[in-house]
């Protein structure tokens, strides 16, 4: 409960400060000209065709003009328009983006992440699971023969891939896997023209899906499964698995009841911690491969200094972020009898 | 009738520094109903012997053999498996020192003291946690409590979890290493108080090991003293109480404070031998106040001085 | 307190992976040195993003080393340069100079691109000179490609007029039109084939020049190409300071060129001391801060140590690189921006350790003695707490110190990065955005990249070697 209310406080920090730095550097106010500008223009050439007379024609659009700018409060200074900005972003209105449209065209910067969002949730969510399989299987393998080679190997293995860009490694595997011996795709989410077919169509997805899933997984299974491995090792010295085997216990379920159950609260807790990484892959991984999602979009939205979108975008994925927070913590409560009734 | 015969018993440990003896050459026997202490400083190889009995040994084990008798089978014949089958908990259980941490965090304590029903009576869990309630009444808890977890009770509580824990199969033997020493002093009784009853009531035979011999002297028929991995005196505690012929167990009785007499209670100098490289011959000999220099290298044989009276002594063996 | 040291050091330097961290370290160390000594601070604008610089050299050439893997069959890139005419003499009321240079194709490859350099020309015949560059194959044919006439004297100029003085005059052979013609003509008298210009600019003049016609097409003419630039005056003082031929290769440098012609390997050694620079700063700043509000709010408690635990609690739940990029895109790329915000997102997580070990040291007998003492709160923290967290902190620093040259890293990728400063990050962005990836330029990519990963390997293994002095429960019985 706590918890809940300190993650929405930091979603409230966030918006509340991104809204203050876009508004003393004045770009909200240029975000907003854009606007106005943009529908002058839609609007004189529709007014055009009914005011010939050029005079009355300038007159109108003065008037409307000064209507607009009212409207969008930029009679007043930015910190009195606050107020309005944080509220419609809250409410989800994100308005209209300058630079980039959805594929079906719509501007509404809404349409545009609802139609990038799955990509991304279906590449983080892919690796999401092999980490999760990876470090159950070699992390617990690793723990119960501690010094072994395999040992040995997860700790290189984990320090190296600490310090790997897993956006290097990306271009590295591109310019292995599909300059030199041609057997993934360059990039991109479907090959153009994309299979018409609904199978071809899926194969196709996991053909490009593969390097992208195979380079964030080598980047980030590193810490995951020396975490998964520490704490395994710390657990399983504890008296009452000792007691477990006492009990006459199969080895089987001493490691799953005894040592992985009771492991999996502080796990999980390093994995939170280790959330926001995540969402920085994202966008590196995007832009490398040109995966459309949220965070490819977000690069293109900073190249072409896009204000609103990346306004959005930024309140975006500190939602996210907060939601997968929230959503972990509540696992953990779950996971964790000791921690219930705190 | 005697359960259990030990004979010979060697446990040693790999460490960095060489072999540990931790358990070297020890004799015991344990007759039905009785309850056999094991008494001795930390580090004299008490633990090691509960271990050894129960085969629960670590990775580093270096050498491991002897025998040990038990309703006329030999443990040290039976396979792993077999072992894990019919004798660990089933006929020999264990009290492991330090409850609070014998009990897994996130099972409910019920669940663990049923987990032996389950797994080796196939008792389907329903009727499993009602035994398991039987067992908390018996061991003086709520039956209710049963779902409740380990954080949710207190010290002298979770001991008496994992006392039902241990007698949930009825087992011949139950072994209680340090039982009460986590324990503050009221708690302590009533704890010793629980275990002298169940005694009565279940006849279950116990190994109780601790390091107070006067806590021993209460609860137990025999005690063996033990020092630097070698049984020194096996006897009924009467006798070890009232007429202890070994001069460490002399000393640990002295040790004792008294409370209506004005002596002020005597140490032990010196410290224990390291297990690596004990003495060669009688280990006590560093701190014995009779020690004399021929002795220093012969190792004394354990003689039964009197019946049922053992004692590894050069005094009383020529 | 030296035996402590000791005993420290030792324990340091037991394991395997503290040597290999130190002599890493080391390495960064002595090259970053190195660059800043050999190259100026403000290399990076001066030089790096100064294309001017770098139009000598080949785009996008591979290493020299490669060379000798692939048996030698590639170009070396080749800058011929003279200042003194090879023969002059007088030739009627003209005066001849003929400065020559001389290249020995021996490869089986045509140049990539050839260029002529003048450098301060003087004249002072009041009749420009002409400058006309010729080459003799090693068939004995002879080209002529190019004609100039040396811009008149101005109204209010006397001689010796000097022209090419400040900047160099730079003719790009391979883009001038006067070639086709040239080259057209010299095929129909030489190999009797026609060629329209337009068609010999099609094929390019490369081949053409270092080439031989063999059945439709053109192959490499090994052997001794002579260049002659001939200064055709009125006046014998007239001369050409410095006339260069530059022969565009295939390889060049140690480390190879880019797509503007930069020579990677003084921007990848200029790449160190940026990283350390960085990475320690940021650490230092970051752990400096974090501990001490750590200590302060842990000691200190009350509602100081309230607000210090709230604000950072917000903090550790941010998500970094969204909120990173954010604000470095707000107030731009530069060096110190980006310092600061990798700070301002670092100590938050510092603190809430450092507070939790400060609560149980503060209960323990030995700050108790201590305030019975009378000592003040500052130099209990000072002296009692701060020298029992002080491994922890130190292996922190040392910890995060990759964590923050990798965020630079990322950031430069992203276009973040000082545009001012040849980082690592940044010839990766280079590369990328021009598709070095797509066309297989290896040594563009690879070198960066293993260089980030090289220094961020450093500290991670000096940091472990630093856990067991830190963490005894892990030290290794020697």
């Amino acid at each position: 409960m706590f918890k809940g209310i300190s993650l929405l406080l930091v979603l409230f920090s966030v918006l509340f400060l991104t809204v203050i730095v876009i508004g003393a550097t004045g770009i909200s106010d240029k975000i907003l000209n854009g606007i106005i500008q943009d529908r002058l223009r839609a609007i004189r050439q529709q007014l055009s065709r009914e005011i010939q007379n050029p005079e009355d024609l300038e007159r109108a659009l003065e008037r409307i003009k000064e209507d607009l700018i009212r409207s969008y409060g930029l009679d007043k200074p930015w910190y009195i328009r606050m107020p309005d900005m944080i509220w419609r972003i809250l409410m989800l209105d994100l308005g209209n983006s300058r630079t980039v449209r959805s594929f079906s065209g719509s501007n509404k910067i809404s349409d545009i992440i609802l139609e990038r969002m799955p990509n991304t949730i279906l590449l983080m969510v892919t690796v999401l699971i092999i980490n999760f399989i990876l470090s159950l299987v070699v992390g617990v393998k690793a723990a119960t023969k501690p010094g072994s080679i395999l040992d040995r190997f997860v700790s290189v293995y984990s320090a190296v891939s600490y310090a790997l860009p897993s956006w290097w490694l990306g271009i590295l595997m591109i310019l292995v896997f599909a300059f030199y011996i041609k057997i993934f795709p360059f990039g991109g989410m479907y090959s153009t023209p994309p299979p018409t077919d609904p199978f071809m169509r899926s194969i196709d997805l996991i053909w490009h899906l593969c390097l992208p899933v195979l380079t964030l997984t080598i980047a980030t299974s590193g810490s995951w499964i020396y975490i998964t491995r520490s704490i395994v090792i710390t657990t399983a010295q504890e008296d009452f698995v000792t007691t477990a085997r006492a009990k006459g216990l199969p080895e089987r379920l001493v490691l799953w009841r005894y040592i992985i159950r009771v492991a999996a609260p502080p796990i999980l807790t390093n994995l939170i911690l280790g959330l926001a990484f995540y969402l920085g892959g994202a966008i590196l991984t995007e832009t490398v491969f040109t995966w459309p999602g949220m965070g490819l979009l977000y690069f293109e939205a900073i190249m072409s200094v896009d204000e609103a979108l990346i306004l959005a975008l930024t309140y975006i994925f500190t939602l996210i972020y907060i939601i997968a927070r929230f959503i972990l913590e509540i696992l953990y409560v779950l996971v964790d009898p000791r921690v219930r009734y705190a | 009738m005697v359960l259990l015969e030990i004979k010979d018993l060697k446990l040693y440990y790999k460490t960095m520094r060489g072999l540990l003896k931790a358990v070297d050459n020890i004799r015991l026997s344990l007759n039905k109903g009785e309850t056999l202490g094991l008494v001795g400083e930390s580090g004299c190889g008490k633990s090691s012997t509960a271990i050894a009995i129960m085969r629960l040994l670590p990775r580093n084990v270096g050498l491991f053999e002897g025998k040990i008798m038990f309703n006329g089978i030999n443990l040290m014949d039976l396979s792993e498996s077999e072992f894990r089958e019919k004798i660990r908990w089933k006929k020999i259980s264990m009290v492991f020192q330090g409850a609070m941490n014998s009990l897994n965090p996130v099972l409910k304590v019920g669940f663990q003291v049923a987990e032996p029903l389950i797994l080796h009576q196939n008792m389907d869990k329903k009727e499993a946690l009602k035994k398991a309630r039987e067992m908390f009444k018996l061991v003086g808890l709520p039956p209710d409590f049963v779902d409740r977890y380990p954080h949710e009770l207190s010290g002298g509580m979770k001991q008496r979890v994992v006392i039902a824990m241990a007698l949930i199969l009825n087992p011949e033997i139950v072994i209680l290493d340090e039982p009460t020493s986590a324990l503050d002093v009221s708690i302590q009784a009533q704890i010793t108080n629980l275990l002298k009853n169940l005694k009565k009531e279940l006849e279950v035979s116990m190994i109780f090991i601790t390091h107070d011999i006067a806590l021993a002297s209460d609860m137990c028929d025999k005690i063996g003293v033990m020092y630097a991995g070698q049984i020194v005196e096996l006897s009924s505690s009467e006798n070890i109480l009232l007429s202890p012929k070994h001069p460490y167990t002399q000393k640990l009785i002295a040790s004792v404070p008294l409370l209506r007499e004005e002596k002020m209670p005597e140490f032990i100098p010196g410290a224990p031998p390291d297990l690596v490289n004990p003495p060669k011959g009688c280990r006590f000999y560093p701190r014995c106040p009779y020690a004399e220099r021929e002795l220093e290298e012969k190792e004394p044989p354990l003689v039964e001085i009197e019946e049922d009276h053992f004692v590894k002594c050069w005094l009383y063996s020529g | 307190m030296s035996k402590y040291l000791r005993n420290t050091f030792s324990d340091f330097w037991a394991s395997k992976v503290s040597k290999i961290g130190v002599f890493f370290l080391f390495i960064v160390i002595t090259v970053s040195i190195y660059t800043l000594i050999t190259f100026p601070l403000d290399y990076g604008v001066r030089y790096w993003n100064n294309p001017k610089y770098w139009v000598d050299n080949p785009k996008a050439a591979m290493p020299q080393w490669v060379n000798s893997f692939l048996g030698g069959g590639l170009l070396d890139h080749q800058i011929i340069s003279t200042s003194v005419p090879q023969r002059s003499y007088p030739s009627g009321i003209y005066y001849m100079k003929f400065y020559e240079h001389v290249f020995d194709l021996k490869v089986d490859q045509f140049p990539t691109f050839l260029t002529l350099k003048l450098e301060k020309l003087v004249y002072y015949s009041s009749r420009t000179p002409t400058i006309k560059l010729f080459v003799t194959r090693p068939d004995n044919k002879t080209i002529e490609l190019y004609r100039l006439v040396a811009e008149a004297p101005l109204p209010d100029e006397h001689p010796p007029y000097v022209r090419y003085a400040e900047e160099p005059k730079r003719i790009l052979l391979s883009g001038e039109t006067q070639l086709s013609y040239f080259l057209s003509e010299f095929l129909l008298k030489e190999y009797h084939v026609t060629f329209e210009p337009s068609e010999v600019t099609k094929i390019g003049y490369e081949k053409v020049i270092f080439g031989e016609l063999y059945e439709d097409n053109f192959r490499p003419l090994k052997g001794k190409y002579i260049f002659t630039v001939l200064l055709h005056t009125l006046d014998s003082r007239d001369q050409i300071g410095k006339t260069t031929i530059i022969i565009g290769g295939q390889i060049y440098g140690f480390m190879g060129t880019d797509i503007l012609g930069r020579d990677l390997s003084q921007g990848l050694l200029f790449g160190f001391p940026v990283a350390l620079l960085i990475g320690f700063i940021t650490s230092v700043l970051t752990t400096v801060i974090g501990a001490s509000l750590g200590i302060i709010g842990g000691y200190i408690g009350g509602r100081l140590d309230d607000a210090i635990q709230r604000i950072s609690d917000i903090m550790n739940n941010l998500p970094q690189l969204p909120l990173l990029i954010f604000l470095t895109f707000i107030f731009g790329g530069k060096l110190w921006v980006i310092v600061t915000v990798l700070v301002a997102f670092g100590w938050s997580t510092l603190v809430i350790v450092v507070r939790s070990m400060i609560l149980q040291i503060k209960s323990s007998s030995l700050i108790e003695a201590a305030i019975s003492l009378g000592a003040s709160k500052w130099r209990i923290m000072a002296k009692h707490i701060f020298p029992q967290v002080a491994p922890y902190i130190l292996s922190q620093m040392i910890f995060y110190t990759p964590s923050a040259i990798l965020s630079e890293a990322a950031l430069s990728f992203l276009g973040l990065g000082d545009p001012s400063i040849p980082t690592w990050g940044q010839i990766l962005e280079y590369g990328f955005r021009n598709g070095a990836v797509f066309l297989g330029y290896w040594w563009w990519i690879l070198p960066p990249g293993l260089l980030i990963v090289f220094s961020a390997v450093t500290f991670v293994f000096i940091a472990l070697g630093l856990e067991p002095v830190v963490n005894p429960k892990l030290k290794r019985w020697r």
